[in-house]
């Protein structure tokens, strides 16, 4: 049976900082990148520098010759035959080396030395034999008929038509608005530029693998790796206690960690090998580029009466899933939608989940849509949005949500914010002109089971966690501390936490999609009880009192009828007899028939100076309707966070394929530009919409770390355009883009 | 990763000037740009020849005659910070503060940032472009929205610099040393174009070593600045970016200097838009008129047709404020 939801809490909710913000910031922490093991081995990749070609040979003996150089891999080798890169069908369609290399750096061969320099140096002896292939790397030129091929069965990675939705009558929808407006927009590839690179330290005893992994999930690539070494997964441990950030770019294996196993077996020494920053453009993921046809129409009184996507998007040399259309089907009232999406292939990196998959982009799309739709109506965007709120799932067979905020979002943060002062202030006359728009969003995910936790509480009444999750530096290990601290009143520096870890930690999903509090808090939660329960029991044999009446506080068990009844944790006989008291909690399933969304809206003011296209974003608000805040300030760290990231996608970030070469030509962090701090506007706020949840898991959680950025990219355009009357379609709006369209008028 | 190579600490000018003559040697001052470019095998040096310890490289101080002596070792940070440059020279001050970031300016020297090595992506990446020796400017048919609206002619790339041009503005002139001795020679000739040479930057020799800067006292009634169009707040080179010095008299315009980063191979003289002001007050109908002229002979690629509007009002915006 469920526990009773959290009424007023004590700990939970409340701004803590990080439990492990010393180790962090003092440089205690040993990352996965930390690891230094005795007589450890170096190992690096040699990687296509063409977009397309075929490796007819490979001289490795230069190289192995060199000083300091203990192993090559390539191809040649039979145990580096590892099949890799599954296609729609889920068959494999490379290797670890495959010769046939479909985008500018894969694979081509590997090398382990003494040291990182001997490594870099033997690299450059190696000499490669290519044949170089035409390459495609546009979206819409893959799409074409004729176009070169990035697999033998053609450029789409699923059929045409393959996950398209619709619902209702569009055509009647269009013929009953009063508005039809059309527009396609575009999206930029981004990358995750994670703040620790990929890599993984490997280590064999016997026939037993260890490894650090910087990694999202460590029981994720624990399977992966036995499959992949054909091993069992008692034989397989993955360890990732710290990690530098993933964003989606380190819940898949990589074949960084297959190469530093192969090597380590081969050697017998511990291995160890890191991508260089550049690498980690080319090789481990990407936010795809997308090109989304727009149309919607409107009734002068705000209601929608059509929608219609149809996008393209394209998940680079390998099959991923890269459709945007969720929103556009769920996130607002609409009878009559159609939802067409087309993922293609390009000789370019291969895709992967990047905060909130598709979200943003399509947000991109919608949310400057009912911006554009508002004004031709006469409608205050915000009024707009709040007449079409959605009570149930639309894109899920009209299932009601277990709670929808969106509304109060709406409504919250356009008080916060101050939106209708903000619409209303002077733009200026001068060359810098003020404009504030907004945006509304969703995610479009929910964690659910397995998920396993253990709290172990000591003789001395302090405390062990256990968790599976990684903490990818948002928080995780602090919110689960808070919990178990709200439970058993335990101080959080009396809790001591184990995580990550495959072969001491009990088995949960990898931390993505925005569901590690909600797949975790609640196991958490339940370990707790149960130590709880174990205590009280411990003491209605020592008090000779009913268990009923006794409770939990402030360390000690005390009777509800009679308080001189007492016992101190520790001076439970029975705990003293067991030294430990061990819970196990287990994530119990979703509510069936319903459906788990978090919500939000974000606004933001900008200054657009119309002679140089320079924009400046000024303040930015967000209320998110993520059910229950576990720790208000991680809260707002995820918040800001995101809004920041979102700040790069609408601004700054875009991956730049030279069109000559197929080559990357910003795969750096100088010429790739995320936003720095004076990109960021100094004046951010947010404010957390409850619904007070209970239906949704134990801890009345939703996600928040994706739906944080989902609308904030459209927020900016919305304020772009309200500033200047210019619509940006393209993102990112960069001076350059803005100039360009501004002159535009200016002639015009 | 760094490829080996023999470090040697120069004692003196005289030592660096030796130990740098022979191919392969690099000289080291701050390092920001060098070790970079050796690191990614932009290039390669077999010698790294350090004179960061060089005193009489260091130093920004007055000289006899009412200008300034900057030493080549001075720091952005430095040159940012420096009262009597921000006072008589901002747009040299504030060409220091806008470029890279904090920690960047307080490594970075001004000699380094005259002669650092193009950004341009083909030459910074894995393409045997002109710049390294190779046969063509990747940035022709390729992505080129960064590159040049001025001067390119067999390389495309846009001098990376933003002290360049407000030194440029200011008329400085900067000393070179070499084995056959001393030679002080204007920045404008410095800087080398690719019409010229598309394989260096400037007029430096094999063992020559620049070693300081030398500004003119400020003209009376001299205003200056440096505008700076970039992509992010920090941390990122320009757009494009103007260093305007004006001496105005009696509300006359008697002298005009306009540079612009980001349009050329070199540091870009824009004479037409100078003479658009000289002469004039500097209201609307002037500064209209300079901006327009500004771009008036720019030949854009396929990419980068924005930077005339930008450029265009960019000029505009920072002769505004300096007629405020």
């Amino acid at each position: 049976m469920n526990p009773k939801p959290w009424g007023d809490t004590a700990v939970v909710g409340k701004p803590v900082s990080r439990i492990d913000a010393y180790e962090r910031l003092s440089g205690a922490a040993i990352y996965s990148l930390d690891v230094l093991l005795p007589d450890m081995l170096h190992a690096a990749i040699l990687r296509c520098p063409h977009a397309h070609a075929i490796v007819k040979k490979v001289d490795a003996s230069a190289a192995l010759a060199m000083p300091g150089v203990r192993a090559v891999l390539t191809d040649a080798d039979q145990e580096a035959r590892i099949p890799w890169h599954p296609d729609a069908q889920g068959k494999p369609v490379s290797r670890l080396f495959d010769p046939h290399c479909r985008c500018e750096g894969e694979e081509v061969a590997a090398v382990a030395a003494e040291t990182p320099q001997q490594a870099a140096d033997a690299l450059r002896r190696i000499r490669v034999e290519y044949e170089t292939r035409p390459f495609v790397i546009e979206m819409e030129a893959a799409h074409r008929a004729g176009a070169t091929q990035v697999h033998d069965g053609g450029n789409y990675v699923y059929p045409p038509g393959t996950g398209d939705t619709e619902r209702g009558d569009v055509a009647k929808g269009f013929a009953e608005a009063d508005v039809v407006l059309e527009e396609t927009y575009r999206t930029s590839c981004e990358i995750h530029t994670t703040m620790e690179v990929h890599g993984s330290v490997a280590k064999w005893d016997g026939k037993r693998l260890t490894v650090w992994n910087t990694t999202q999930g460590v029981f994720d690539d624990q399977a992966a790796l036995a499959a992949a070494l054909k091993m069992p997964l008692s034989d397989v441990r993955v360890i990732g206690h710290y990690m530098g950030g993933g964003f989606g770019s380190k819940l898949n294996l990589g074949k960084y960690t297959v190469i530093a196993a192969l090597f380590a077996r081969k050697t017998g020494r511990p291995v160890k090998l890191f991508l260089s920053r550049e690498e980690t453009f080319l090789s481990v993921g990407n936010r795809p580029a997308h090109t989304m046809k727009l149309k919607a129409g409107v009734r002068k009184d705000g209601t929608l009466t059509a929608l219609e996507l149809n996008g393209i998007g394209t998940v680079g040399a390998y099959t991923d899933w890269t459709t945007v259309g969720y929103q556009v089907a769920d996130l607002y009232l609409c009878p009559n939608v159609r939802v067409k999406e087309l993922q293609v292939y390009t000789h370019a990196g291969q895709s992967r989940p990047f905060r909130a998959p598709g979200f943003p982009q399509c947000s991109w799309a919608l949310e400057q849509m009912m911006d554009a739709l508002a004004e031709k109506i006469g409608m205050d965007p915000v009024e707009f949005r709040l007449k079409n709120i959605a009570a149930v799932s639309q894109a899920e067979e009209n299932k009601p949500y277990t709670s929808t905020g969106f509304a109060e979002c709406l409504r919250e943060g356009a008080r916060v914010f101050g939106w209708r002062q903000a619409r209303e202030r002077k733009k200026g006359d001068g060359a810098w002109v003020r404009g504030a728009g907004m945006a509304g969003g969703m995610w479009g995910y929910a964690g659910g089971p397995p998920s396993t936790a253990i709290v172990r509480l000591y003789a001395d009444g302090s405390v062990n966690l256990n968790i599976g999750a990684s903490d990818l530096g948002t928080g995780t290990k602090t919110v689960m501390a808070m919990v178990v601290a709200e439970e058993l009143g335990v101080p959080l520096d009396r809790i001591q936490i184990e995580s990550a870890d495959t072969a001491t930690t009990q088995y949960t999903g990898a931390s993505g999609g925005s569901k590690t509090v909600m797949v975790d808090s609640p196991a958490v939660r339940a370990a707790a009880l149960e130590v709880k329960a174990a205590l009280v029991q411990m003491a209605a044999g020592q008090l000779q009192a009913a268990a009923s009446g006794l409770s939990l506080v402030n360390g000690e068990i005390v009777s509800a009828d009679s308080p001189d009844k007492r016992v101190k944790v520790q001076d439970l006989k029975t705990l003293k007899e067991q030294q430990v008291v061990v819970g196990v909690g287990r994530r119990g399933p979703n509510p069936a028939g319903k459906v788990i969304r978090p919500f939000a809206a974000q606004f933001a003011e900008v200054e657009v100076n119309t002679r140089t296209g320079e924009m400046r974003v000024l303040r930015m608000a967000a209320a998110h309707d993520s059910g229950r805040v576990m720790n208000r300030l991680t809260y707002e760290n995820q918040v800001f966070g995101g809004m920041t990231m979102g700040i790069g996608l609408a601004m700054t970030e875009q991956r730049i394929l030279d069109r000559e070469t197929g080559k990357m030509v910003n795969a750096n962090w100088h010429d790739y530009k995320i936003p720095t701090m004076k990109d960021a506007p100094a004046d951010m706020t947010c404010v957390a919409i409850d619904p007070h949840d209970h239906e949704c898991d134990t801890t009345s959680t939703k996600g928040l770390g994706e739906p944080a950025m989902v609308p904030t990219a459209a927020a900016v355009a919305n304020a772009f355009y309200h500033a200047t009357g210019v619509r940006m379609t393209s993102a990112p709006i960069t001076p350059a883009e803005a100039i360009a369209a501004l002159s535009k008028r200016r002639k015009g | 990763m760094l490829s080996q190579f023999a470090y040697r600490k120069a004692g003196s000018v005289q030592e660096a000037i030796e130990l740098s003559s022979r191919p392969g040697a690099r000289i080291l001052a701050g390092g920001s740009d060098l070790l970079g470019c050796l690191r990614d095998g932009v290039f390669s040096a077999d010698r790294i020849v350090s004179i960061s310890g060089l005193k009489e490289l260091k130093g920004v101080a007055a000289t006899a005659g009412g200008g300034m002596r900057i030493g080549a070792l001075a720091t952005l940070a430095e040159i940012a910070g420096h009262p009597r440059l921000r006072q008589a020279y901002p747009a040299l001050a504030q060409a220091a503060a806008a470029a890279a970031s904090p920690q960047l300016r307080n490594q970075g020297t001004i000699g380094g940032n005259l002669c650092q090595r193009p950004r341009c992506w083909y030459f910074r990446g894995d393409f045997p472009c002109a710049r390294k020796g190779g046969d063509t400017c990747y940035a022709i048919a390729g992505e080129n929205q960064l590159h040049c609206i001025f001067g390119g002619e067999g390389c495309y790339m846009v001098h990376p610099s933003d002290t360049a041009p407000a030194l440029l503005a200011l008329d400085a002139k900067v000393r070179i040393q070499g084995r056959k001795g001393a030679r002080t020679i204007p920045l404008a000739s410095f800087f080398v174009l690719p019409s010229v040479d598309p394989r260096r930057e400037n007029a430096l020799a094999p063992g020559e070593l620049l070693t300081e800067i030398l500004l003119d006292p400020p003209e009376p009634g001299a205003r200056g600045l440096y505008r700076k169009v970039r992509e992010r707040g920090a941390f990122d080179f320009a757009l494009v970016g103007a260093a305007i010095v004006l001496a105005i008299s009696e509300g006359t315009v008697k002298k005009a200097r306009v540079a612009l980063s980001g349009v050329a191979p070199v540091p870009w003289r824009s004479e037409e838009a100078e003479a658009a002001l000289a002469g004039k007050k500097l209201d609307q109908q002037a500064i209209a008129a300079a901006a327009a002229a500004a771009v008036k002979d720019a030949e854009p690629l396929s990419g980068n047709g924005y930077k005339i509007p930008l450029v265009r009002g960019m000029v505009e915006d920072a002769l505004s404020a300096l007629a405020g």
